[in-house]
């Protein structure tokens, strides 16, 4: 890898008419990293993509894309790219495998050896007219085409969003095969599971700007633990202890919540308590990602406690 | 209206839903059925007001093969409303198949291609239930469209028998196409399919009634459309082809619900033709997928125009006799040349047909905007292909495929000339004049390519506009004397009326720089702006 950082992005805006798409994100993905770029729909991640793919120019903001300029550069950079959109449209009358060999035709040339390899592992039958694919196959067509590329780095908006949990699984194992081989990969996804199992570092974005970026430990530390304790004597004096959250009692056991950072003084306390039990979680993407959107979803009703999204 | 356990179980509710989803659009079709057989009723009646202006009519029709083909058996032609029924009857009859189709596949085929007959079969809705409900809507319809047609066509003062008889036949050709729609959309699972199928075989009754009419034998009873229009209306008013019509139209219902049972719901009878594993060559570039995507569109143009341009060629002659012969008409037009008033005929038709080829142009390059808006174009612009590539290979293929078009016309219409006259040198003067016309058609491209580029969201709203504007310059701007200026908006009236006229370079030089401004402004455009979201 000649450049070490693979997208550069800061301060990035975009607007349509009055919406304002994205309002000074700021993102950047490393060579060889697995990016997860998180989101709910409608918070920009499309827009980014579309920027990074010079399909969009950009109203402020500097961008930079494997040390190109995406808008102006478009089509020698797209020579080193692969990308999969979100919700993959495909030309009803024009077969599937007919439909990878243009794409990857376009993109500089497939590896005839490694489609025929993703075709088996996708279960995808490429002589089926794209009119009668399913969303999940139309998805798998785009998703073969961009696989069976040799490129750098891969942009993928929401690839699995159609996809069974089988097809799921095919998918996570070839993202770990492109990062043990040193590609780059922006993953857009809003499944959780699917980032914290895929992505070295992950971006949260919100409302068209970044909210939070980092790898998955340094953005755990930020959050909280779970955890569930039985003890011999009663432990209702852990409520008082700083960092403590959300204590309440469950049949004998008592389950909270406690800062990263509060955690050595409560397991200290917890050793005076005589410990019969002891189970902790460490926070999940999840629980980071609603504590940045659980001001929304209270808006929309939903009783905190239901999620993680304490506050 | 019928017991949870059978086949029909919910076919009145279904049947109400359908009216209410129809509520408008049928009322449309039938309207304008009623409306092209009121239409020629009062323009015949003021055009033949003699004897002798109908026998002239008889003589130059009654022996005119491209009229017959075109119209129906040249029956009853010595009455003003036997001339009506023979000239707007085939017409209206396509109206109404037409109809029939749409509403049957509409109800039927598209609702269950789009998943919405599972969910109403999942209620107690009878398997039987939908194509029941979507049979008697369209009967219904050709029902409604027989007594309008009736009772219009008699309020224009045609005797009431022979109109209701005209309404019949007319609706009776729209039920034995509802009978063959309720067949088709058992055979294959895709709606478009279904229009193929039932186009096609309209295609195939419509040309077998041709062959029929002007060799006066049998053939004309192998077709649907021979059938129906074998009722003569004002003349004999049969009734028994009407029957016909009705058994076959009954058959074919009672097959399409006995086809019903032999398959599942969502598939058609025929299994869909698989596609290639793997691309050819030629697909492996921007031009070789616009070729691809266009080329259907572009062979039916072609073939469309080149049809066109036999009837035109063939017509020619009936000018000839028809103005040749009338001593009046030719005072009127100031004793001119016979082969002068012919050639302006002629120039007159490929300025109609350029602009057929101009709609094609047209609708080609709003292919463009339609991959752009369905999130086509985006996968494409993201691999190493540029904006110019890409929207240079639609717009190729629509300047090449208009100027084919053109040509291919300017060939047919040449050949049945050359035939008539006996001259080789027809051919080559009718091509140059379809030719001339095309760097007019291409300007009308550009001015698509242009709004594409740069308003590409009331690109597809304009461009229509403008190919109407010329539409009605072309035909209204000489008869009603609109200013110059007002002739000159449209590119089709810069062109020389070739043959009548001079071949003049000036005119088709600019045509042509106009043409290559318009094209480099919407590719400027379209590389400066942002990718449609829709």
């Amino acid at each position: 890898m000649t450049t070490t950082t693979a997208i550069s992005v800061s301060g990035l805006g975009k607007s349509f008419g009055a919406t304002r798409a994205l309002d000074g994100l700021d993102l950047e993905v490393a060579s060889g990293e697995v990016h997860g770029f998180l989101g709910p729909n409608g918070s920009g991640k499309s827009t980014t993509i579309r920027v990074l793919l010079g399909l969009l120019r950009p109203d402020e903001g500097r961008t930079e894309l494997l040390g190109g300029d995406p808008w102006r550069d478009a089509v020698a950079l797209h020579r080193r790219l692969a990308y999969v959109p979100g919700d993959v449209t495909l030309w009803p009358t024009i077969s599937g495998g007919e439909t990878i060999d243009l794409i990857g035709a376009l993109r500089g040339g497939l590896d005839p050896r490694r489609r025929a390899e993703l075709l088996e592992r996708f279960d995808l039958d490429p002589r089926k007219k794209a009119r009668t694919y399913s969303k999940g196959n139309r998805q798998k067509v785009a998703l073969v085409a961009a696989l069976a590329s040799d490129a750098e780095l891969f942009i993928l908006d929401e690839p699995t969003s159609g996809l069974d949990p089988l097809m799921e699984a095919v998918f996570q194992e070839c993202i770990r095969e492109l990062r043990a081989d040193g590609r780059t990969v922006l993953l857009s996804s809003h499944i959780l599971a699917e980032a914290e199992a895929l992505c070295d570092r992950v971006s949260i974005i919100r409302l068209g700007r970044t909210v939070q970026s980092g790898t998955l430990a340094e953005l755990r530390h930020l959050t909280r633990m779970s955890m569930v304790v039985e003890t011999e004597r009663p432990a209702d004096a852990l409520a008082d202890l700083p960092g403590v959250h959300d204590l309440r009692h469950d049949d004998g056991r008592v389950r909270f919540d406690v800062d990263t950072d509060a955690l050595d003084d409560v397991l200290r306390h917890l050793a005076g308590l005589g410990v019969r039990g002891l189970t902790s979680t460490p926070p999940t993407l999840e629980e980071l990602f609603l504590r940045h959107y659980g001001d929304e979803l209270a808006a929309d009703g939903v009783p905190a406690g239901q999620g993680a999204g304490r506050s | 209206m019928s017991t949870g356990s059978s086949t029909l179980a919910g076919t009145g509710a279904l049947f109400r839903f359908a009216l209410r989803r129809d509520r408008l659009r049928l009322p449309v079709w039938i309207a304008a059925g009623t409306f092209m057989v009121v239409t020629q009723s009062i323009s015949s009646q003021a055009l033949y007001e003699t004897s002798a202006d109908l026998a002239a009519y008889r003589a130059s029709v009654g022996s005119n093969a491209a009229t017959i083909a075109l119209a129906g058996p040249p029956v009853g032609l010595d009455t003003v409303a036997g001339a009506v029924a023979f000239e707007i009857s085939a017409t209206v009859m396509l109206i109404a198949a037409l109809m029939a189709m749409f509403t049957v596949a509409r109800h039927t085929r598209a609702d269950e291609e789009a998943g919405r007959t599972e969910l109403l079969r999942s209620a107690r809705v009878g398997r039987h239930a939908p194509l029941l409900a979507a049979v008697l809507l369209a009967a219904l319809a050709c029902g409604a469209l027989a007594l309008a047609i009736g009772a219009a066509t008699t309020a224009t003062g045609l005797p009431a028998p022979g109109s209701f008889a005209l309404g019949a036949a007319v609706g009776a050709c729209g039920l034995v196409f509802t009978g063959i729609t309720a067949v088709a959309v058992q055979a294959t699972g895709h709606t478009r399919g279904v229009y193929g199928l039932v186009g096609g075989l309209f295609a195939v009754a419509f040309v077998l009634r041709a062959i029929g009419d002007i060799e006066g034998n049998w053939v004309v009873w192998t077709s649907p459309i021979g059938w129906a229009q074998a009722t003569h209306p004002f003349t004999d008013d049969a009734v028994v082809p009407l029957l016909l019509c009705l058994a076959v139209a009954a058959a074919l219902v009672v097959a399409g619900f006995a086809l019903l049972d032999r398959r599942d719901l969502g598939s058609g009878l025929l299994q869909p033709r698989p596609g290639r594993p793997a691309a050819r060559r030629t697909l492996l570039s921007p031009l070789g997928l616009a070729v691809r995507l266009h080329r259907g569109a572009l062979i039916a143009w072609t073939v469309g125009l080149g049809l066109l341009g036999v009837v035109y060629g063939a017509l020619a002659e009936s000018v000839e006799t028809l103005i040749g012969e009338n001593e009046e008409a030719l005072a009127l037009f100031g004793d001119p040349d016979v082969d002068q008033l012919v050639d302006a005929y002629l120039g007159t038709t490929f300025a109609v047909t350029a602009l057929l080829a101009s709609a094609y142009a047209v609708s080609a390059v709003l292919r463009a905007r339609g991959e752009e808006s369905e999130d086509r174009a985006e996968v494409l612009l993201a691999t190493a292909t540029s904006r110019s590539a890409w929207l240079g290979s639609h717009v190729l293929v629509a300047l090449l495929g208009s100027a084919l078009a053109m040509a291919v016309a300017g060939v047919t219409t040449g050949l049945v000339r050359a035939a008539q006259t006996g001259e080789a040198a027809a051919l080559g003067r009718m091509v140059g004049a379809a030719v001339s016309y095309v760097p007019a058609v291409w300007v009308v491209a550009g001015v698509a390519v242009a709004l594409f580029g740069l308003l590409p969201r009331v690109a597809a709203a304009a461009a229509w506009s403008a190919v109407g504007l010329f539409l009605l310059i072309t035909l209204f701007a000489e008869s009603f004397d609109w200013p110059g200026w007002v002739s000159d908006l449209s590119p089709i009236s810069w062109v020389p009326t070739l043959p009548l006229e001079e071949w003049t370079l000036a005119p088709l030089a600019g045509l042509v720089v106009a043409a290559a401004v318009l094209l480099a402004a919407g590719l400027t455009g379209f590389r400066q702006r942002d990718i449609a979201l829709g």
